[in-house]
């Protein structure tokens, strides 16, 4: 029987077989990673570019960042603020999700995208009191409409910037680059 | 702080300290009452799973502390040592560090802490059963945490799965925010500013915690009295726990 | 499970529960794709990614320890103790830390229930409207002798409502009832405090300041009036610049005995000879004229029935006499003898001798509390008998019961099931499934302690008079409704006299106007000019109390009348003194939590479930090993339990834990364990309490083994303990 088998798998046909069924395993896999890449999709298709050209700050909606580990999203009362003034708040198609959550006074349902896996402790405060930019690694907004990462954040990613960011300062190496200071 | 090739830590595993440490405790023996205070708030605060009278049974709690006492003597002479709380040493020079092959157990050179990092972990168990306090906890199962109760897990701590070793951390999440908003207000750290949730609950004020390398917190200030003890010090473990003996 | 938002707009993350289970070692769900659910309006006092902290009350005991639970995005994440509050400044017990896991336990009633005295938790859920409708026919329609109301143990806003209201209308008075206070012989301690202290009122020893401390049966370190505060004041006491000295009279070494000096193995119930003779010996010792109290007392007598060789009673007597501040204190198991009372009062008596009364590491009085100042005390166990007999010839209509488990909490030969079913309508307002409210006719829900307002008098623990105040920390969980709300509406829906009575709209209108009488004393943790500004404050601070001790010290020194501790007399036929005594890690109402059921107990590391102590020699004597199950028979009922072999215990003595042995009570305590309460007879004491520790029973092997879950090993490291006997 196993020797059937064997005889079959070393004749042309048992081996191209078996290469079709390693390329679908691998490309499942790819598919796979590549799946958990993709930008979901969001409740509101948020125009972040078109926010931005009207000169609103990062921290105007996003305003845990300078204080705390969350940046945090803005409650849809605060959306409504600006947005209840402007007429094509009734008309748009886009914005009827919002307009029907101010009405039925139920949160919206964001994805949230930059995200870390949960055994990671990422806090925000440091970093901008580092003087890191919000663009540093969330790209340049104005030219965006629904927010993408601009690269996978993954540890590599971060440790690249730490180190670098320490410089030749040791001590400073040590804390950025200390398993503790990210993973408890 | 000399400069050590990076590299080099990470083929070790392990660096044994000259120094004293970073953070320590000291825990007065004649004082702790084995309320079992701390136990509940450690589970509490490390959203620590419980495993159930079986597991349980097996010898399989996930207590990071636990408080130990034996039986001395005979009856009517019977008394029972005195209540020890006992939790990982956070070692200088670990017994568990290099005997773990993925190196999920390593020590940290910032905090001078034992770091166990769950996502390394592959669940050999060596450094448990290297440990010769023996106060890390394996997670044998999934344990099961019905709804609602997972409402109360606490944000700031990873919840581990099966198959992954833990231990006390000396509630590193609070160091670092302690640590975090003392920077953001621009200021040292002082001492006694926060403690860890074992030493915050208990209510005889048996756990002292802070900082063992500045002489004048009140850590190392017990920690020089004379009935100061380490456990098992002779192994050279250089544990960051000083007990004071009952008097 | 869609929610409307709150009175204080919280809002759950809805997503980030599923999350927290997730991607650990990198193979789990991704947690990318979680919904994140944003405040609605956020409220102003809230800051994105930061905690928000609120002082409240602890509920898991009546000692009042003050709280500040941590919650995060609208949930409790963690409790802390209130630095503030007087009673345990910062400190907390493990039942303390556990009590969320009462706020979010699996098994509690979600919604008011048609329950009809089912078997199990009924499913026939019911609308507020119509629950508050059946509570107000059965007020309006029942004679008001009719009514009865059965409460827990803490003198809380919610007695003090329900006192108003029964006043109001001519119902008698609620009773508060916990098994605590059998356990503690409250009403023993309060009646021998008006016997010889001259005023009654729950005692004050103040441990944190004395010498040399004999405590007769009180286990102030586990569960004893303020354990927390007690524990507080023997960590200053062993602290101070001469090593605090305390020596333990009692049968079972309790864990407050393991962390005594000495401990005295004394016979059950000779606790108040053993003190008389103390007496004598000391006042010989400090070479004075014994004073009457002690003159009658046969030295050879009470060591012979007492099990204390003469010897001992001198070096203790000795050892009492030089100290410079001595103080003995009565409680617990001692107390709960068939000589109960004359036990308390010759170790009062004691406390006389030394001189210490309002002294430094003496005795007080508890100082009165801020409203409502008379001394109430939670019923003994006669009056309970005697409410008891008022349900079986009928005279109680409707009982209403509130904060505790009478089914669990009472001794079974006291039949308060049977009872029950002689009570035409039986209201429960528990929060949880327990014994008593699966036995109501309904079961309307209230919050859980940290879903609720409210404030608490504090009976003992501070010198300074203390009111612990209580707010919600979360809105609500489940469809439940504040108790104090309830009978509010209710009332105003009977219209009437009843609605007269009680003219507040709520609970908190109601608090208010309890607090008004408060701001006149300016001498307080805080000052306020109007009620708005006070209670905002009242709530900010976790309560109010005065700046200054206010600890009474006693007037009368009794040691001029003669005393005498009549010997014991036992209830049942054995050759064994049955101790029972509290879990200090469950309490009475710790069971349902998981994560307390496995703490391991302090002394025998036994974790979820019973267990039965027996002396080694006794054991062996009887063919008993670890982990056997024996059969413990007493003349009114039998229970089987397993056996730990406990070398502090006299051999003539078993002890079982109080906690478990739930029949309902949710997933973590149903059908776990025994309740001792199985076994206790009727014998009362001269004031009242129940003589639990004066059982005698007897044991059985039954040859079935269960091993108990423990942390402590049996084998040793080098394998000790491996086949021995």
């Amino acid at each position: 029987m196993v020797k059937k088998i064997f005889s079959w798998l070393i004749s042309p046909l048992g081996w191209i077989s078996l290469l079709i069924l390693a390329l679908i395993v691998f490309s499942g896999i790819i598919w796979g990673i590549n799946l958990t890449q993709i930008t979901p999709e969001q409740p509101i298709e948020f125009p972040h570019d078109r926010h931005i050209s009207f000169g609103i700050q990062c921290l105007y909606c996003h305003q845990g960042a300078s204080r705390g580990p969350v940046a945090g999203l803005p409650t849809q009362t605060k959306c409504w603020g600006c947005h209840q003034q402007l007429g094509i708040t009734k008309t748009s198609v886009l914005l009827k999700p919002l307009v029907q959550a101010i009405e039925k006074n139920e949160p919206i349902q964001w994805i949230p995208v930059a995200t870390v896996p949960d055994f990671v402790k990422f806090n925000h405060r440091p970093h901008i009191a580092a003087s890191l930019n919000c663009e540093a690694c969330h790209g340049d907004l104005s030219k965006l409409t629904i927010y993408e990462n601009p690269q996978i954040l993954n540890m590599g990613w971060c440790l690249d910037c730490h180190v670098e960011k320490a410089g030749d300062d040791y001590e400073k190496l040590v804390k950025l680059t200390d398993c503790g200071t990210c993973h408890y | 702080m000399k400069p050590i090739d990076l590299n080099i830590i990470g083929a070790k595993g392990a660096i044994a300290e000259e120094a004293e440490g970073k953070w320590g405790m000291a825990i007065d023996e004649d004082l702790c009452t084995g309320c079992q205070a701390c136990v509940a708030a450690c589970a509490m605060e490390n959203n620590i799973s419980f495993v159930g009278e079986e597991d349980a049974a097996y010898g399989r709690t996930m207590h990071w502390i636990r408080i130990e006492r034996f039986w001395e003597g005979e009856y009517p002479d019977v008394r029972t040592t005195s209540f020890q709380p006992m939790l990982c040493q956070q070692c200088g020079h670990a017994p568990c560090e290099p005997v773990c092959p993925v190196f999920a157990t390593v020590h940290s050179q910032a905090d001078e802490l034992n770091l166990q990092v769950y996502n390394r972990c592959v669940g050999t168990r060596y450094c448990g059963n290297n440990c010769p306090y023996q106060v890390r906890a394996f997670n044998w199962r999934d344990y099961e945490r019905p709804e609602p109760l997972n409402n109360q897990l606490n944000p700031d701590v990873t919840v581990r799965q099966r198959g992954v070793m833990e231990k006390c951390t000396f509630c590193i999440q609070r160091i670092h925010q302690a640590e975090d908003t003392a920077k953001s207000e621009g200021r040292e750290l002082q001492d006694g500013e926060f403690d860890p949730a074992c030493a915050q609950a208990c209510p005889a004020d048996a756990i002292v915690f802070g900082r063992v390398d500045d002489p004048d917190s009140k850590v190392s200030q017990l920690s020089r009295q004379k009935r100061g003890v380490k456990h098992l010090e002779d192994l050279a473990t250089l544990p960051r726990i000083t007990y004071l003996k009952e008097s | 499970m869609k929610k409307k938002i709150s009175r204080r707009d919280f809002l759950k993350l809805a997503g980030a529960s599923a999350a927290t289970g997730a991607a650990l070692t990198g193979c789990g769900p991704s947690s990318r794709f979680v919904v994140r659910e944003p405040y609605t309006q956020m409220p102003e006092y809230a800051l994105i990614g930061e905690s928000t902290f609120y002082a409240t009350t602890c509920r898991e005991c009546a000692a009042g320890c003050g709280l500040i639970v941590r919650t995060f995005q609208g949930r409790a994440i963690k409790v802390e103790g209130n630095k503030n509050n007087p009673v345990n400044l910062g400190k907390t017990c493990a039942r303390g830390q556990a009590t969320l896991q009462g706020l979010y336990n699996p098994d509690r009633v979600t919604d008011p229930l048609n329950q009809g005295r089912r078997k199990t938790l009924g499913t026939d859920g019911m609308n507020w409207d119509d629950a508050i409708k059946v509570v107000s026919d059965a007020l309006a329609n029942t004679d008001p002798a009719g009514i009865g109301f059965l409460l827990g143990m803490a003198p809380d806003h919610l007695f003090d409502l329900v006192s108003d209201l029964t006043a109001g209308i001519g119902a008698p008075a609620p009773v508060r009832y916990g098994a605590l206070s059998a356990f503690e012989a409250r009403a023993t301690l309060v009646k021998a405090a008006e016997n010889v202290l001259g005023q009654s009122g729950l005692p004050f020893f103040d441990l944190a300041n004395a010498e040399l401390t004999f405590s007769f049966g009180a286990n102030f370190l586990e569960t004893w009036l303020s354990p927390v505060a007690y524990t507080r004041g023997f960590s200053k006491m062993r602290k101070q610049g001469k090593r605090g000295y305390l020596v333990q009279f009692e049968p079972r070494m309790s864990q407050t005995g393991a962390k005594a000096d000495e401990w005295i193995p004394v016979r059950p119930g000779t606790e108040g000879m053993v003190a008389l003779a103390l007496g004598k010996l000391i006042a010989e010792s400090k070479k004075q004229t014994v004073p009457r109290a002690f003159v009658n007392v046969d030295v050879k007598a009470v060591a012979k029935e007492s099990d204390v060789d003469e010897e001992k009673l001198h070096y203790l007597a000795d050892l009492f006499a030089d100290a410079d501040r001595a103080l003995a204190i009565p409680g617990g198991a001692a107390l709960g003898q068939s000589n109960g009372l004359g036990t308390a009062e010759a170790v009062l008596a004691l406390d006389a001798l030394a001189n210490n009364f309002g002294q430094p590491g003496g005795v007080f009085l508890s100082p009165a509390a801020p409203t409502e100042d008379n001394v109430h005390r939670p019923a003994s166990l006669q009056e309970m008998a005697v409410f008891i007999n008022k349900m079986n010839t009928g005279e109680i209509k409707t009982l209403l019961i509130h904060g505790v488990n009478p089914v669990f909490e009472l001794p079974k030969s006291l039949g308060f099931e049977a009872a029950l079913k002689n009570v035409p309508l039986v209201i429960s307002f528990s929060t949880f499934p327990d014994e008593t409210a699966i036995l109501s006719d309904y079961i309307f829900p209230d919050h859980h302690g940290l879903e609720s307002w409210g404030y608490q008098r504090v009976a003992t623990g501070t010198s300074q008079s203390t009111l612990s105040g209580a707010q919600p920390v979360v809105s609500p969980f489940y469809n439940t409704q504040s108790t104090a709300d309830v009978l509010l509406a209710a009332s105003a829906i009977a219209g009437g006299k009843l609605a007269s009575v009680l003219p507040f709209k709520d609970e908190v209108e109601y608090i208010q106007a309890q607090l008004i009488p408060l701001i006149e004393n300016k001498d307080a943790n805080f000052n306020a000019g109007e009620i708005n500004s006070f209670s905002a404050y009242f709530q900010q601070f976790g309560g109010w109390w005065t700046n200054e001790a206010a600890l009474l010290a006693p007037t009368q020194n009794t040691l001029n009348e003669t005393l005498s501790v009549e010997s014991p007399t036992y209830e049942g036929e054995g050759d064994f003194f049955l101790v029972p005594f509290v879990s200090p890690v469950l309490g009475e109402a710790g069971a349902n939590k998981p994560s307390l059921q496995e703490v391991p107990d302090p002394t025998t590391t036994v974790m979820w479930n019973s267990w039965v102590e027996i002396n080694p020699e006794t054991a062996h004597e009887f063919g008993i090993k670890s982990g056997d199950i024996i059969k413990i028979v007493s003349n009114v009922g039998v229970i089987e339990t397993s056996a730990y072999l406990y070398p502090a215990i006299r051999p003539d003595t078993i002890a079982i834990p109080f906690g478990q042995g739930h029949k309902a009570y949710g997933r973590y305590a149903a059908g776990r364990g025994v309740n001792p309460f199985d076994l206790l007879g009727l014998k009362f004491n001269a004031a009242g309490d129940i003589a639990f520790a004066g059982m005698k029973v007897q044991i059985i092997k039954t040859g079935k083994k269960f091993e108990l879950a423990r942390m402590e090993s049996e084998i040793g490291v080098y394998g000790e303990g491996l086949g021995e006997e």
